[in-house]
């Protein structure tokens, strides 16, 4: 992770905390911004899997 | 040992026992062996004298007896029962007002005969794969209580582990059931997404949440699984196909193909999950290799919903009591409901192509095995977990085995394997479970599989 990518993710979890209504101390916001973190690094792989450009979501499931 | 559901049917039926007889022993096991592990948060032994009660006065009648007749269970504290809070292993639900019916599937066993004796212990909120709960304290192995018994259903597992109750129903979003049913040495179901009914129960993930039973043999499992199917029409994922009842035909059909699932699955199981697999691999003749290539990017996109879904449905009360939750949730949920939208579709398009994969799977084989956990029980408060050479957290990486199969709806029997005498680890004397895992809509392979694994001695129970 790359300085440049901590500061975005900061910024981003403090503007959505805020939007969302969320106020917490400067603790509490840095133990979220490391969970979002861990998040964000696991979402890089869902976006590296190759799609088909019209390839439908599951938003209801049933197999 | 209580004995499996199918003795207590059976000796009830012939008079051997009655279920006052079976629910005093019951009572008895809880009391001796409880304490030590906590897999209880609360006993309904109220309701279950009026239960046994009832199956002995039919008994006395001459009528018919129900399937499940005077057969002990309890269930994961997040299942509604009629006057009692409904936790699901959180602090926030305590003051809640008590549930005023029975989850679906607890009445569907109540009328199947079944006598309730209380509700258990979970991972908080059921976000993770340990039951170490930060209000309702921990729930140890019954194989090693310096050990955890997995989660979130962990009470679910410990109390069939220990020999108290020899079936409880517990819920499976990322591995559930199968984890800790791994852990502690039981059989589980997680069936397909949409077979049983969710309906009174507390939700996590809604794309994902499964309910089903645990069980010390797999005719318990199937005589439960019987009594539970059907559709709920208050449960708009339950699929509205009719009950297909499994516990009368347990046999293997000949000719069918298992393949071992390979690549992530083998990476992630350690010396004594490779060797669970082996042994089960031998024992149903499966030679073929099978890999799921979109294992890892499920398990991702699993997570992804996971962390939405979970973050969003909690958000308003994080907002309002956040010091409530947790902290091994809390920060996590809260992170979730940051995940933006386009994130969550991204990620439920990986799914719906990791499922046509494994649908073409299916083409060439009838069922696929693998571990259900990547090693035996970690130690309780254990951070990390080494999986050949390469660390992993507990708390998530119990799971990875697990989430990439629930993240697509298939069905899963888990089976107990043991380590074989002068075969590490066999000093501890630690199971690993296996998964076998079904197309969709096919328990009846996944159980029959299990019950030809349990009579080859391959898979079983041993109680501490």
């Amino acid at each position: 992770m790359t300085e440049a990518r901590d500061k975005q993710l900061e910024s981003y979890v403090r503007a959505a905390l805020a939007l969302q209504g969320y106020v917490f101390d400067e603790t509490q916001i840095a133990e979220i911004v490391m969970q979002f973190s861990r998040l964000d690094a696991i979402a890089r792989s869902v976006f590296e899997w190759p799609l088909p450009f019209a390839s439908e979501a599951a938003p209801v499931f049933r197999p | 040992m209580i004995g499996t559901a199918g003795e207590i049917v059976r000796q009830i039926a012939s008079g051997a026992r009655s279920a006052a007889s079976v629910l005093a022993d019951t009572k008895a096991l809880i009391g001796a062996k409880d304490p030590a592990l906590n897999c209880f948060t609360e006993k309904t032994f109220e309701r279950a004298e009026r239960e046994a009660a009832a199956i002995d006065a039919l008994r006395a009648k001459g009528k018919p007896l129900p399937p499940l007749a005077g057969v002990p269970y309890a269930v994961k504290n997040l299942f509604d029962v009629e006057g009692m809070v409904t936790l699901a292993g959180a602090k926030i639900n305590a003051a809640n007002a008590p549930a005023v019916a029975d989850a679906a599937i607890v009445a569907r066993l109540s009328r199947a005969g079944a006598v309730l004796v209380g509700a258990l212990n979970m991972e908080e909120l059921a976000y993770g794969f340990l039951t170490e709960n930060h209000h309702y304290g921990i729930t140890r192995n019954p194989r090693d209580p310096a050990r955890g018994a997995g989660g979130s259903s962990g009470g679910s597992a410990a109390a069939v582990g220990a020999g108290i109750v020899p079936l409880t129903l517990g819920s499976d979003t990322s591995g559930s059931i199968r984890v800790p049913a791994s852990l502690c040495g039981v059989f589980g179901l997680k069936p397909t997404y949409g077979r049983l009914p969710r309906s009174g129960t507390y939700p996590f993930v809604n794309s994902f949440d499964h309910v089903g039973p645990l069980a010390n043999d797999v005719l318990g499992l199937a005589l439960s699984y019987d009594a539970m199917q059907g559709p709920d029409s208050n449960d708009p994922a339950c699929a509205q196909r009719p009950a297909e009842p499994v516990a009368e035909s347990l046999t293997l059909p000949r000719g069918l193909r298992i393949g071992i699932l390979g690549g992530w699955f083998r990476d992630w199981a350690d010396p004594s999950a490779r060797r669970a697999v082996q042994l089960v691999a031998e024992a149903l003749r499966a030679t073929q290799w099978a890999e799921l290539k979109a294992a890892e990017v499920a398990r991702a996109a699993a997570y992804i919903i996971t962390g939405a879904e979970g973050g969003a449905l909690h958000r308003p009360r994080l907002i309002e009591q956040y010091e409530e939750f947790g902290p091994a949730s809390r920060a996590r949920l809260v992170a979730g409901s940051l995940i933006p939208a386009s994130w969550v579709v991204q990620a439920q398009r990986v799914r719906q192509q990791a499922y046509r994969e494994a649908i073409e799977l299916f083409g060439r084989f009838d069922l696929l095995i693998a571990a259900a956990a990547p090693s035996v029980a970690p130690r309780v408060g254990q951070e990390m977990l080494e999986i050949n050479g390469r660390s992993i957290p507990t708390k998530a990486g119990l799971g990875v085995l697990t989430q990439p199969i629930s993240c697509i709806g298939l069905p899963v029997c888990t089976v107990p394997v043991w380590p074989e005498e002068g075969e590490t680890p066999v000093e501890r004397d630690l199971p690993v479970g296996v998964q076998l895992i079904g197309a969709p809509w096919r328990e009846n392979l996944c159980l029959a599989a299990a019950r030809t694994l349990e009579q080859a001695g391959v898979a079983q129970i041993r109680l501490a």
